[in-house]
């Protein structure tokens, strides 16, 4: 004789089995829907001048977008790196100066979404930065370096036109890790 | 359960069957995605990650300076910066020094500062200047909640302000309001303080900075019930209340230069011939323009602030002046101020009593670096010294603490050589739970050995913020035994030592470099082993006189009795009785000769506040009583106290309306010989809790030893970055897997059903 144990396991192992699943997708959906409704934002932003809020109870605006042509990807970036802005896109880490600014410019984005293309990125990449003003900067990566998140080496008021992308490393680690993923890349000139 | 029906059932509807729960699954997911989606609306917990965001720095004091704590502001790469300058003048037997702050704003913001620094605790605080451009604007007495008011108006006003707050009797803050972008105020305190002497040897101490302080956490509650047996009470739940105030930001010397800049000079009038001048942690420069002056000069320019500057003088002459008499003519009153040293008689050889001798070190984590070697190594010679007539036991604390033995036992070789390897064993670690340690120290239970005099040896760097309790037990609790305070390391905690000596019959030595372990140790045992000065007295022929202290203590071989005293009129003479160990001792000295001096009067009223406090503790005085005689005297003669605070304002506003402005609190260095990780933990990290061993020893009260919160601060210019994984792939692997097993669970037990 069976007992009704068994199926009510079976079952209960499969409903946790689906929370889970949909906990992971709904981060990844979140991204992703956020993206739509940051682009929406980010172009209305260019066209007014004004910061535009991408959703009427957002705490963060667009600032940015970062783009790599060779892999085409293209992210709009956030104001600020606190948790709730990075599950919505790349945050601009507070106390940086903007991109085309003297200095350098940090944006920082999960690794296993918005900046999940770091990986794909070589030295000698294109990367454009679109600020909300409208104006447009290409850096070329010129190095890329992991080093542990309090130990970055970056002096964000330093002399120079720079920009710094990073994200967790190792990228496809499950668990979370002090070491980050730093890709570094200075000013070509205004793009086209 | 088996019904009929499904046995019935054919293979083909079960394949239906699975086919409709993956579809059912299906849909659920889409479900799923959609719904969270929609949520993207409602949820705003952060969901990227289990682990918080790294904390580059936590300060205890968020609450204050709260915008100080954005993870990622611009930490101390531009933050205000402090020079400091120290000038100090010795006219006899009196100090007067001048402490200016200058305060520099860098960035492109309104700020305000916030400096916490110590002085001697037997400092009088009288006046507060700031210098804004070429204006002076002298600040005010006022009652500390009122002065807070003013300062606070000011501030919103745009208008610049200085507020001097006493903390501790040696723990003072300065905070300044409206210092605008790229501009610099200056600050000037001055403060009036006795020297001290010891035997020959006189000396002063300028501490540079306050050492951080372990706080007992508020775990248990206190009760305090009325005595008037109504059974209403308070509780006490925090045994310190105010530590925000007293935990500024400590700079990791590892990763950052020393701040703080400091200038001292000295120009030291002693009124006699000197000899001998020597600063003892400082290289110094010593003019000598003649043979009573000297001017004392820091030979490498500034110093980082990190170690007490301690200067010590001798005269020229092989005996120093045993008396000295001087006098100040303030409204209506005149103000003595008198030292007189007994002379040091030798202890008949036969009359050599015995003593039974505890010894208390502290092996917490503040002691890190040198102080646990000199500890260790005074408490070597200490146990050398012993003799074998003597009792001696050891108690070592930190935030546990171990008795060596379960009572008293005579110091010969066995004993000794435990005492010996136990000492040598302990290390630096932990917190500081001072209080049970010191109440197993004052447990006297050998009334059987009353012959024997009971002493306490207490070594430790006072690095605790509980002062008041320690106080409060050794009232309580010190019985026939006596409390030496041996202060540890290079910035101990003045305060406590003498106040804790005073409050035990004892005396306050204070050891600063190993070099100096056996010089002021043998000066400690000479107080320990020689009979005491007892019963003094002070008596004034003609004048009627408010003498303080109101209680003239004990002395030991080598203390003067220092006494002030307030008179109605200059005249006869003042007579001071006692008893050096059996014989009695009595000197007369004449009022017509007093020499004149300064500040005397600030002394005077310094001292009765001090007085107050001490009969607060011991429970002699109200504390409402208490507080009005404080309160009375510091605004009568004009000084800081826990009471009273300075406060000067810029009449002028100079910040826009609308600029906003941002708190700074300047960091402060580690003492010198102190070792950051045993303090704060590992760089970066909150310290693990420690275990929930118990340190007390009466059982009277559980105190979970939790170490301050650190106030760990990043590196000037690097950039912490921020954590950028989520846990969604994580989550969807496992939820893969569960799925799938639950399926195949489902898929199988279905088939098990069709078999049978």
């Amino acid at each position: 004789m069976t007992t009704p144990s068994a199926p009510c396991l079976a079952l209960l192992i499969t409903l946790v089995g689906i929370v889970l699943l949909g906990q992971g997708a709904y981060i990844h959906a979140k991204a992703w829907v956020a993206q739509l409704l940051l682009e929406r934002a980010f172009a209305r932003t260019i066209t007014t001048g004004q910061p535009t809020k991408p959703w009427s109870w957002a705490d963060t605006w667009p600032v940015a977008r970062i783009e790599v042509k060779r892999l085409h990807v293209s992210s709009i970036a956030l104001a600020g790196s606190s948790g709730q802005a990075l599950a919505f896109g790349p945050g601009h880490v507070e106390l940086t100066p903007e991109a085309g600014e003297r200095g350098v410019a940090v944006y920082s984005a999960h690794r296993d979404t918005h900046f999940r293309f770091l990986q794909d990125v070589v030295i000698g990449d294109e990367i454009d930065v679109t600020r909300s003003d409208g104006k447009r900067f290409r850096y070329r990566v010129d190095s890329a370096s992991v080093v542990r998140f309090d130990a970055s080496g970056i002096d964000p008021l330093r002399d120079g036109y720079e920009l710094v992308l990073s994200t967790c490393w190792p990228f496809g680690a499950l668990t979370p890790g002090p070491e980050r993923y730093v890709v570094h890349a200075m000013l070509m000139g205004p793009g086209s | 359960m088996i019904t009929g029906d499904e046995i019935e059932t054919d293979s083909h509807s079960i394949l239906s069957r699975i086919v409709t729960i993956l579809l059912f699954l299906l849909a659920q997911l889409v479900a799923t995605l959609l719904i969270g989606s929609v949520a993207l609306a409602v949820r705003f917990e952060p969901v990227w990650s289990a682990e918080a965001q790294p904390v580059a720095f936590i300060k205890p004091s968020d609450a204050r300076a709260g915008s100080l704590l954005l993870k990622n502001d611009d930490g101390y790469a531009d933050a205000t910066r402090l020079g400091i300058d120290v000038d100090i003048t010795v006219s006899g037997p009196t100090i007067r020094a001048r402490v200016t702050q200058l305060f520099r704003n860098p960035t492109q913001q309104w700020v305000e500062a916030t400096y916490v620094y110590p002085l001697p605790d037997g400092g009088a605080v009288d006046t507060l200047k700031m210098v804004v451009g070429d204006r002076v604007i002298v600040g005010d007495i006022k009652e500390r909640q009122q002065a807070r008011v003013i300062y606070e108006e000011a501030k919103q006003n745009g208008q610049k302000a200085a507020l001097t707050e006493q903390e501790r009797p040696n723990i003072f803050t300065n905070s300044v309001a409206n210092i605008g972008p790229g501009e610099t105020v200056l600050v000037q305190i001055e403060y009036q303080e006795p020297v001290h002497q010891s035997g020959n040897e006189f000396s002063l101490r300028v501490p540079l900075v306050v050492a951080p302080r372990y706080n007992p956490a508020p775990v248990v509650q206190t009760a305090d019930l009325r005595t008037d047996g109504s059974g209403w009470g308070v509780t006490r739940s925090d045994p310190v209340p105010d530590r925000d105030r007293i935990s500024p930001q400590v700079a990791d010397p590892a990763e950052n230069a020393p701040v703080n800049p400091t200038s001292i000079t000295v120009r030291l009038q002693a009124g006699f011939p000197l000899g001998d001048v020597k600063s003892h942690y400082h290289e110094v420069q010593i003019e000598s323009p003649n043979e009573t002056t000297r001017v004392i000069r820091l030979a490498n320019g500034p110093v980082a602030a990190d170690r007490d500057f301690e200067l010590t003088w001798k005269a020229a002459a092989e005996q120093a002046p045993s008396v000295g008499l001087f006098r100040e003519h303030v409204g209506s009153a005149d103000y003595l101020l008198a030292f007189v040293t007994p002379p040091s008689v030798a202890q008949a050889e036969q009359k050599q009593f015995a003593r039974e001798v505890i010894f208390v070190i502290d092996n917490s984590g503040s002691m890190g670096g040198t102080s646990i070697v000199q500890a260790k190594a005074s408490l070597v010679y200490a146990l050398g010294r012993l003799r074998p007539a003597d009792r001696f036991n050891v108690i070592r604390f930190d935030d546990t603490m171990d008795v060596l033995f379960p009572s008293s036992v005579p110091a010969d070789a066995r004993h000794l050589d435990t005492a010996l390897s136990f000492v040598n064993g302990l290390q630096a670690r932990g917190g500081t739970e001072m209080v049970p340690a010191m109440r197993a120290a004052l447990t006297d239970n050998a009334d059987a050995d009353a012959e024997h005099i009971r002493q306490v040896v207490f070594l430790t760097d006072g690095a605790i913020g509980n002062e008041q309790q320690l106080f409060d037990t050794i009232a309580a609790m010190r019985g026939r035994s006596r409390v030496f305070m041996v202060g540890i390391g290079s910035a101990p905690n003045t305060f406590l030592m003498t106040r804790a000596a005073e409050l035990g019959r004892g005396a306050f030595t204070h050891i600063g470099s190993v070099d100096q372990v056996e010089e002021r140790m043998r000066g400690l045992f000479a107080k320990l082993e020689s009979p005491e000065v007892t019963g003094l007295t002070a008596t004034f022929s003609d004048a009627a006189a408010d003498i303080t202290p109101a209680a003239l203590p004990d002395l030991y071989r080598d203390e003067p009795l220092v006494l002030a005293a307030k008179l109605d009129k200059l005249a006869g003479s003042i007579e001071v009785k006692g008893r050096i160990g059996d014989r009695p001792w009595v000197v007369t000295l004449p009022l017509a000769n007093a020499a004149q001096g300064k500040g005397i009067s600030k002394l005077w009223a310094r001292r009765k506040v001090s007085d107050a406090e001490v009969a607060r503790t011991m429970r002699q005085m109200s504390p409402e009583e208490a507080d009005k005689a404080i309160l009375a005297l510091a605004l009568e003669h004009r000084l800081v106290s826990r009471l009273t605070s300075l406060v000067a304002v810029d009449k002028t506003p100079s910040r826009p309306a609308g600029e906003p402005m941002k708190p700074s609190e300047l960091p402060l260095n580690l003492p010198a010989g102190w070792d950051f990780e045993k303090v704060f933990g590992e760089r970066g990290h909150l310290p693990a809790e420690p275990t929930e061993r118990r340190a007390d020893a009466g059982g009277a009260k559980t105190q979970l030893a939790l170490l301050k919160r650190p106030a760990v601060v990043p590196a000037p210019s690097t950039l912490t970055l921020p954590k950028t994984a989520t846990d969604a792939e994580a989550k969807m692997i496992a939820g893969s897997i569960l799925l799938a097993l639950g399926l195949i669970l489902l898929a199988v037990n279905r088939r098990q059903r069709l078999a049978r």
